[in-house]
């Protein structure tokens, strides 16, 4: 692929004239977003603050967050590929099919507009969500806006950042990448690390029925996965560490209740940009952290014969 | 006499065999393919664990059963022959540098990933990836040939850079996924974005096919390739039409937004009376 | 106690030029040898273990003075080439060691396993933002083996871009010493200055003596005498570590010799000069200009530098030199990865491969190893490839193997196009590397440029970090299995095995500064940055086996 350009977030609040949310409602997922990091500040080099920027909305509904904006892109649903595709062709003044750019929702005039103004643009930044990771493309929609951003870059400063929601998940990206290599998806039976996303992520692992044991920890598959993938959770080895009762947990063989980290457990917290961020517990739990348990269940493993994995051929080449 | 192989049961997690290649059973006993290393998960076992084995020092093979969850196998391989009568799992002829396999029922994705030579015939659908790139590769199938009766998934010939794959059946979204070179042929249609940032490399649709708004119309002509990829393929039993008589290609070119001098050809028979 | 005996000793720091002595350890120190020199060889069993070196060199351990092995920009780099770790070389899980993968980013454990096992003991991360210091500091903890120090970036800190605009250089000083206690870090990297801060409005600072974009009187050359001085003023233990303006460009020695003109009075270490000593105009007359930078260097003695050197294969580059990786990205169609932090710095990601068959990369090959032949101190040059910039770190050997054997040396250089060999002047140098030098290069000198004087050396009161050799290496090529290392005091790798997984130390500074400049940074925070400021500076106790180096 192109890349990944971008930034920490005071950038965008000091230098950012051109915002685009594509496929996210941060009025209502993100609540803070506009004021901490984006429209409504004062930058230290956009000191009109919210007069000085302009936000566009790129979404197939309008929600709260279209309110804030000031241009407002209703695309049809499943459309976001093409978009980002088709600006990718307009802001190198390449020949984009008008009759066909038209199923987007968009007519080529609004999109060579957006185009335009994306280049003039002094400092242009696009948030993504999940409007545009999870639906049909999946990682090639977000692949788009990513190339996208870094061709805009021949033009003039623009960047982009995925809209990372659910607790710690930036964290647990970043951390798997420094001991890994990979950010998610990672398989380890081999004794060193691989990754397949597709193979080896969770949702394909569950719905194929591939393993034989699970522990859950900060999250809730029994609320989210497809039904073949409950199934199988119900069916096998099951532990869940979490500090309350999920739908997992009711259908695991193990429950353990765990402080609820942030609150009662310290920690650091990777924000959606990965910058760190400490966790100072205000309050006493009764329970004890995940730290606690999985160290634990560590030293009881510790006491089973040792696992030794065997080089094989597989890791001989690549 | 060759190698058959005969899965006992299916096994409950994935089984990694990627020691199962004609290179390796060329030269090997039959005990000493009972004891190829095999992977059930995290745990080492041996290939007769799984499989009752018959025949030695062969570079023929014959699998039976359903290996749905049997992965990597004929990976790297560079000659023989691998036949197998059922379905099998992931990453088949990942690699491949040569030599043939081929399968009477269902393949799972990742077919014949950074292959760079051989050939692979499935008798029945395959999942997505096929002779793709690894995440993150800069290319996928080097050459070689992928020949797909039923079906098949996402990204076919992701990022593949010389060879051919025909497909018969339906593909889904990206086939041809930044292609680089080489040819895919689809017999049976495909659902979106086909062709998505294509660089270079023909995509020949033998039914209308669904294009992005980066793609134009170029020319209606037959290209005096496809006569001759027509007769490689037929040798396999496959047809593509090139009569003019019968029809032309409809030739459309991008991906402009790479920008790319990809092409896709999609056959136009002639209106016949009705 | 642990008795090294009948090994070769390499201590240039210490004078021993390849004498046959006992080395005495105890409690993770190098102590004197209690039966005194032309004492009968005790018996194996008296004062503890005993290490038969006989036949081996025994060298003090590596010291690398500049490297990137952890952090937000690392980090990056891992998870934009998937393809690298797949062709990685694979660290399998052990009851004794974690697993993990080598290659060009490779994973932290990986990284300990990597250098311990190659014989260097001392890494410095060269390049730590503030804002993502505790992800550094986490990652350097998940690498065992080695002892650590960290370099934070200041060039294009725009609070201290402010005060110097200004006129405020005395806060500055106060603001700069907070921020290396703040990051918890060991010294001061300064990358591209101005440039990076440019970068965030697309452009560069090209020019050393032109106002950055957005001031009037900062300029590249202001800000770097100023930070030289601030070091200095604040006495830290290594000098202002410098990333010239004008990486990669041919043409750039002249920006390179100007600044060496521009630190006149201070101490600096030019980082990876290999990368700033070109001629030409464009890349089609692109040259060495390897002679007349080492010329100049010779001549400023306040300066130290790191050879950068290029190996052909491939690469990763990584540096904070954002506007130079969007050039690279835009000539070579590679990804590209950046990253922008507020106020402070940025980083840009592109993989690269060095091919002999490219001129311009001929001339990289050649220029790296022409600065470490035509340097005439050796004690002021270090080995380095700037990983994984210009080759990977676990490649040093193949250096060490270039500088070591002329006859090899010249073979290689006449493999090279007939085109590059006419740009560089390699093939007319003659000089060897001596193990003496060698020692220097990898370890004395660095240890001394960083201000660690308890490392690079093997005198009494030295940290027990020890190398052991074979003196004749059945592949030929000296350094990359040793025989034995020895980290603190204790054996960790033994015939390129790694034994046990200690932990290292990381080595910090606390400069002094005064405390109401606390207020003033509390007061304009807020308008920069985006986070709390009490979430900002790195708590100590985040440290484990952290140790504070005085400033003197």
């Amino acid at each position: 692929m192109g890349g990944k350009v971008t930034c920490t977030l005071g950038e965008v609040k000091n230098r950012a004239d051109f915002i685009v949310y594509w496929g996210g409602n941060p009025a209502e997922c993100h609540p803070r977003h506009f004021t901490k990091y984006t429209i409504m500040q004062k930058g230290k080099f956009v000191p009109e603050g919210r007069k000085g920027r302009t936000m566009v909305l790129v979404d197939i509904r309008e929600t709260p967050s279209a309110k804030a904006a000031d241009i407002f892109l209703q695309i049809r649903p499943g459309k976001d590929f093409e978009v980002a595709t088709a600006l990718r062709a307009l802001i190198k003044s390449q020949p984009v099919d008008r009759a066909i750019v038209e199923d987007t929702g968009l007519s080529l005039e609004r999109l060579q507009e957006i185009a335009d103004r994306m280049k003039r643009a002094r400092f242009g930044v696009i948030f993504f969500g999940m409007g545009v990771s999870m639906t049909r493309g999946k990682h090639m929609n977000s692949g788009a806006i990513l190339n996208l951003t870094a061709e805009l870059n021949a033009f003039t400063k623009f960047v982009c950042m995925p809209m990372r929601g659910h607790g710690n998940v930036t964290g647990a990206d970043v951390v798997l990448r420094w001991t890994t290599g990979y950010p998610f998806g990672i398989d380890l039976s081999r004794g060193y690390p691989r990754f397949n996303p597709g193979e080896f992520s969770t949702v394909d692992l569950l719905v194929r029925g591939d393993n034989d044991a699970a522990l859950i920890l900060g999250a809730d598959p029994g609320a989210t996965m497809p039904q073949p993938g409950i199934d199988h959770l119900a069916r096998i080895p099951t532990i869940v560490l979490d500090p309350k009762i999920t739908h997992t947990s009711r259908l695991a063989r193990v429950h353990i209740t765990t402080a609820v980290t942030g609150v009662s457990a310290p920690g650091t917290s990777y924000r959606m940009d990965e910058i760190p961020l400490p966790l100072r517990p205000a309050l006493q739990s009764p329970y004890p952290t995940d730290e606690d348990v999985i160290r634990r269940i560590r030293l009881a493993a510790a006491r089973k014969p040792a696992w030794i994995p065997t080089p094989g051929a597989m890791t001989a080449i690549a | 006499m060759r190698v058959a192989l005969t899965l006992k049961e299916p096994p409950t997690v994935p089984l990694e065999a990627e020691t199962l290649t004609p290179d390796t059973t060329a030269v090997l006993s039959h005990d000493e393919i009972c004891a190829l290393p095999v992977h059930l998960g995290k745990r080492q076992r041996r290939l007769d664990d799984f499989f009752t084995v018959e025949g030695e020092r062969s570079d023929e093979i014959e699998i039976h059963g359903d290996a749905t969850r049997v992965k990597w196998i004929g990976r790297g391989m560079t000659r023989g022959r691998i036949v197998i009568r059922g379905a099998v799992g992931m990453h088949l002829g990942s690699a491949m540098k040569g030599g043939a396999i081929e399968v009477f029922g269902n393949v799972s994705d990742w077919l014949g990933a950074e292959m760079t030579g051989g050939v692979i015939r499935v008798h029945g659908n395959a999942g997505g990836q096929v002779g793709a790139a690894y995440r993150g590769s800069l290319s996928g199938m080097r050459d070689g040939t992928i020949l797909i009766d039923g079906s098949a998934g996402l990204e076919v010939g992701m990022r593949m850079k010389r060879g051919i794959i025909a497909v018969g059946g339906k593909v889904r979204d990206f086939a041809g996924l930044q292609m680089k070179g080489g040819t895919i042929v689809l017999g049976g249609g495909a659902e979106l974005r086909t062709g998505a940032w294509m660089v270079r490399g023909t995509i020949i649709s033998l039914t209308p096919v669904e294009l992005l708004a980066t793609f134009a119309y170029a020319c209606t002509y037959t290209p005096t390739f496809v006569p001759l990829i027509a007769k490689y393929l037929a040798a396999w039993g496959r047809t593509i039409p090139f009569d003019p008589r019968e029809g032309d290609y409809q030739r459309y070119t991008g991906d402009t937004c790479v920008p790319g001098r990809g092409e896709i050809l999609v056959w136009r028979p002639v209106k016949s009376e009705v | 106690m642990l008795r090294i005996t009948g090994g070769k000793v390499y201590d240039p720091a210490n004078g021993v030029d390849g004498v046959v002595k006992d080395i005495c350890i105890a409690d993770g120190r190098i102590v004197a040898d209690p039966n005194g020199p032309g004492s009968p060889k005790p018996q194996s069993g008296e004062c503890g273990r005993a290490i038969d070196a006989t036949g081996m060199i025994v060298m003090p351990g590596g010291v690398d003075v500049h490297t990137h092995v952890a952090g937000g920009a690392l980090n990056f780099a891992r998870g934009l080439v998937p393809e690298n770790q797949r062709a990685a070389r694979k660290f399998l899980h052990a009851p004794e060691r974690r697993a993990g993968l080598g290659g060009m980013t490779p994973t932290t454990f990986a990284t300990g396993y990597l250098y311990a096992g190659m014989g260097w003991t001392t890494v410095n991360e060269a390049a730590m933002p503030i804002l993502s210091a505790r992800h550094t500091h986490e990652e350097l903890h998940d690498i065992p083996l080695v002892d650590k120090t960290t370099l934070v970036l200041m060039a294009n800190n725009e609070i201290v871009m402010d005060l110097l605009e200004a006129g405020d250089t005395e806060r500055a000083q106060h603001v700069v010493a907070w921020l290396v206690w703040a990051a918890k870090a060991y010294g001061v990297k300064a990358v591209n200055p101005g440039g990076v801060a440019a970068w965030k409005w697309g452009k560069n600072a090209n020019a050393l003596f032109e106002p950055v974009e957005g001031y009037t009187t900062v300029t590249p050359a202001r800000i770097i005498s100023s930070l030289a001085a601030i070091v200095d003023e604040l006495r830290l233990p290594h000098p202002m570590h410098l990333h010239c303006n004008n990486l990669g460009i041919p043409g750039n020695s002249a920006t390179t010799i100007e600044t060496m003109n521009l630190l006149d009075g201070h101490r600096a270490h030019l980082a990876h000069l290999q990368f700033h000593a070109y001629g030409g105009d464009d890349w089609g007359s692109m040259r060495s200009e390897a002679a007349h930078v080492a010329e100049a260097f010779n001549a400023h003695k306040n300066l130290t530098t790191d050879a950068g050197a290029v190996l052909f294969g491939d690469a990763v580059t990584i540096t904070a030199d954002g506007p130079w990786q969007h050039l690279l990205h835009q000539l070579t169609g590679r990804k590209w990865g950046n990253l922008d932090v507020e106020n402070e710095t940025g980083c840009g990601i592109v993989p690269y491969v060095y091919k002999d068959r490219n001129i311009v990369n001929a001339v990289q090959w050649a220029v790296g190893l022409e600065l470490l032949l035509l340097i005439d101190d050796p004690w002021r040059v270090f080995l380095t490839t700037d990983h994984p910039n210009g080759a990977c770190f676990w490649r040093y050997p193949e250096i060490i193997q270039l500088l070591t054997d002329v006859e090899f040396r010249k073979a290689q250089v006449k493999k090279l196009p007939a085109k590059a060999q006419q740009r560089v002047v390699l093939s007319d140098l003659d000089r060897e590397y001596t193990l003496s030098e060698i020692a220097i290069i990898t370890s004395a000198g660095p240890a001394r440029s960083l201000g660690l004087s308890r490392k690079g050396h093997l005198g009494v009161g030295a940290d027990a970090d020890i190398t052991i050799y074979h003196e004749k290496p059945e592949d030929g090529r000296l350094f990359t299995y040793p025989r034995y290392v020895i980290k603190s005091g204790e054996i960790v790798v033994e015939d390129g095995d790694v034994r046990a997984a200690t932990a290292g130390r990381e080595f910090v500074v606390h400069p002094a500064y005064d405390e109401g400049i606390e207020a003033y940074l509390r007061q304009i925070f807020p308008t920069v940055y985006t986070m709390s400021f009490e979430n900002y500076p790195v708590e100590i106790e985040r440290l484990r086996h952290v140790h504070i180096q005085p400033c003197v």
